[in-house]
């Protein structure tokens, strides 16, 4: 099938009435979660994963994906107009959008930030568009070794590029990894870890885990942090028109985020955090006047929204087409593929080009829904800013508890959500990060199945991972940032301190 | 300022003696195998020594640097654990609007003042809600309400 098949055939699935309700529906709630201070998007994503087991699985994704790629939106509202940024990825637009808003042009930094997604998002799309079917047709090659190498490398980047500590994070990785063995062992049949209950059969639910680490213990840390303001702005339509200097200005940053922000998105380990701070640090490095970055400069809004949004379009590439989740949201993307026994691989594309085609065809109505919701409905969004999380968060606390007792109607999935609550917030207040326990966990099994295929074909001889030229490809590379973090380990000191605030 | 980071000690020491039972644990109860052909019980020990070894160096290295203070928010959690653990206790028994209620009653003692009116409305609320989208919405069928007695 031509490119063009594949266009229509995703235009068809995307435009039936249910997957556009649920597109809309994920784009509302992933501005709405976006703007509110408090809620990320994978506490929000992390919520809806029980609500997914009772859609078909296309729907399902189409609508997760509308609330990943909203937050990217609706995040950039706080930090503008309240200097809180609403996710950590948007918070960099608060160092120029806030002195915008101070100066009176908060409606055009708004506007400006909408076109910049926009167009970070389109471009981000087209990327997505062109690219998977030839990562699709080299990752068909591969074998288990491949496979396991490539996982390892994931794992061990996103647990170590970018954070404070890599020892700490990759503890987390093989903690996820642990926590991923209990259940039924696939091939002896053996149950593992289970300490006699039956409930932990089937291993532990990733619903329950998501939730207990990103729900219940972001919802105990916020209680005391998140100050909500009162934005007593009116914006109005005149007030978002752009000057032509603002124009002038904008373009280019927008094309050199989107470049930006398409690299770090497809690359395992990084994502939005990184893309954005990335593309403002090169704005403020190309500008011809620095001092204007800080006091308002509208590339240092521009810049790092476009990245931010093109990244968050193009960390589908290597989810969809090898299975592998570039950051924790496409974890938990995939793990919601699996709950509806659908394995995201080079497969994925040739026997489910429907859902493939469609979510992509349904990323350009989303954005396009967000554009609308932005633009002419911002009013709404800034009132939304105003909504105390004393009413927040026991809504928070009942979704989670509904939503996880709904999927099997157990109380005990509930329990195993408090239990990972009361872990969730020891391993904050130690600073070890969950995230990459949440990918650890997703990816444990798919990791020891490999490993050991990989190791019956080779007879048990390691030299398989180095011997086959892609594989050793990505072992070289791991070896480079393990070192690289062991050396800075021992200098102990952090690099990048701008990235602590993931 | 503390002279040592307690947090990284802390942390070290629970994940080392994390990975120190999972090796032991998988070592005495699953058939380890050979590199050949692996038995169920090979990754997991690998994985514990491997947790072991870095808990053990996040440890070390904890108590040769200093390290920022750090404090426990023990209201909110003793509350938000306390609300969840009676809507676990509560929902096969009583059903879901009273167990809501409970999980919304006890959540808000995370903050003061206590406003029992606020809290009742805002249960009610959030109960109407999880009946509309759960039981209506998405057809789940879940007890709204049961009679124990």
């Amino acid at each position: 099938m031509g490119l063009l098949d594949n266009l229509l055939l995703g235009l068809s699935v995307a435009l039936t009435l249910s997957n556009l309700f649920w597109c809309f529906v994920g784009v509302v709630l992933g501005m709405f979660v976006g703007v509110l201070p408090g809620i990320g998007s994978l506490a929000a994503i992390s919520l809806l994963l029980p609500v997914t087991y009772h859609l078909d699985p296309t729907s399902a994704i189409v609508m997760l994906a509308g609330v990943y790629y909203g937050t990217a939106y609706g995040g950039s509202i706080a930090s503008i107009l309240l200097n809180l940024p609403g996710t950590p990825a948007t918070a960099v637009a608060a160092l120029d959008g806030y002195p915008m808003s101070k100066q009176g042009r908060a409606g055009v930094a708004l506007l400006m930030t909408t076109v910049g997604s926009f167009v970070g998002a389109s471009i981000g799309i087209l990327i997505l568009m062109f690219f998977s079917p030839l990562v699709v047709s080299v990752a068909l090659k591969f074998g288990p070794a491949e496979y396991f190498s490539m996982m390892l490398l994931g794992l061990v980047a996103a647990s170590s590029i970018g954070t404070a500590s890599p020892a700490k994070g990759i503890s987390m990785v093989v903690l996820g990894v642990i926590l991923g063995l209990v259940g039924a062992d696939i091939e002896s049949g053996l149950t593992r870890f289970t300490f006699g209950s039956m409930n932990l059969y089937e291993g532990i639910s990733l619903v329950a885990v998501a939730m207990g680490l990103f729900g219940v213990s972001e919802v105990i840390a916020s209680i005391r942090e998140v100050r909500t303001g009162v934005p007593n702005r009116h914006i109005s339509f005149a007030s978002m028109i752009p000057t032509r200097d603002d124009v002038r200005r904008s373009w280019m940053p927008m094309l050199r985020g989107s470049g930006i922000g398409s690299f770090f998105g497809a690359l395992p380990g990084t994502g939005g955090v990184i893309a954005s701070f990335m593309a403002y640090a090169i704005e403020k490095r190309v500008a011809q006047e620095p001092a204007r970055f800080g006091q308002g400069a509208i590339e240092g809004i521009v810049a790092p929204e476009t990245a931010n949004n093109a990244s968050d379009q193009t960390a589908f590439i290597p989810t969809l087409t090898l299975g592998i989740p570039g950051n924790v949201v496409m974890a938990l993307m995939i793990g919601a593929l699996m709950i509806h026994g659908i394995v995201p691989g080079p497969q994925l594309m040739t026997k489910h080009p429907d859902l493939f085609w469609g979510l992509v065809m349904s990323f350009w109505i989303g954005n396009l829904m967000l554009l609308v919701l932005n633009i002419p409905l911002i009013g709404i969004w800034v009132r939304v800013l105003t909504i105390p999380y004393q009413l927040l968060y026991p809504a928070v606390l009942m979704f989670v508890c509904i939503g996880v007792y709904s999927i099997n109607n157990n109380a005990f999935d509930v329990g195993v959500v408090v239990l990972f609550g009361i872990v969730g917030y020891v391993m904050r207040l130690l600073d070890l990060q969950p995230a990459p326990l949440l990918l650890g966990f997703v990816l444990g099994p798919l990791l020891e199945e490999n490993l050991r295929r990989a190791l019956l074909i080779s007879r048990g001889d390691f030299l398989v991972f180095v011997e086959r030229p892609i594989s050793a490809g990505f072992v070289a590379v791991t070896a480079a940032i393990l070192a690289w973090s062991t050396v800075r380990f021992i200098r102990n000191r952090p690099t990048q301190e701008v990235l602590e605030a993931e | 300022m503390y002279l040592r980071d307690y947090r990284d000690v802390f942390a070290g020491g629970l994940l080392a003696c994390a990975g120190i039972f999972v090796a032991l644990y998988a070592a005495r109860h699953y058939a380890l195998g050979t590199l050949n052909q692996m038995g169920p019980g090979m990754f997991p020990v690998w994985l514990g020594a491997i947790l072991a070894v870095i808990g053990a160096t996040i440890l070390i290295s904890g108590l040769l640097r200093p390290g920022p203070e750090f404090k426990p928010d023990v209201r909110p959690f003793v509350a938000v654990i306390a609300g969840l653990v009676a809507f676990v206790l509560t929902v096969d028994v009583l059903g879901m609007i009273p167990a809501i209620v409970l999980l919304v009653a006890a959540a808000a003692f995370a903050e003061r003042p206590y406003r029992p009116l606020t809290v009742l409305i805002l249960g009610a609320a959030l109960a109407s809600i999880a009946v509309l989208v759960f039981r209506v919405g998405l057809g789940v069928p879940i007890e709204p309400m049961r009679w124990p007695f």
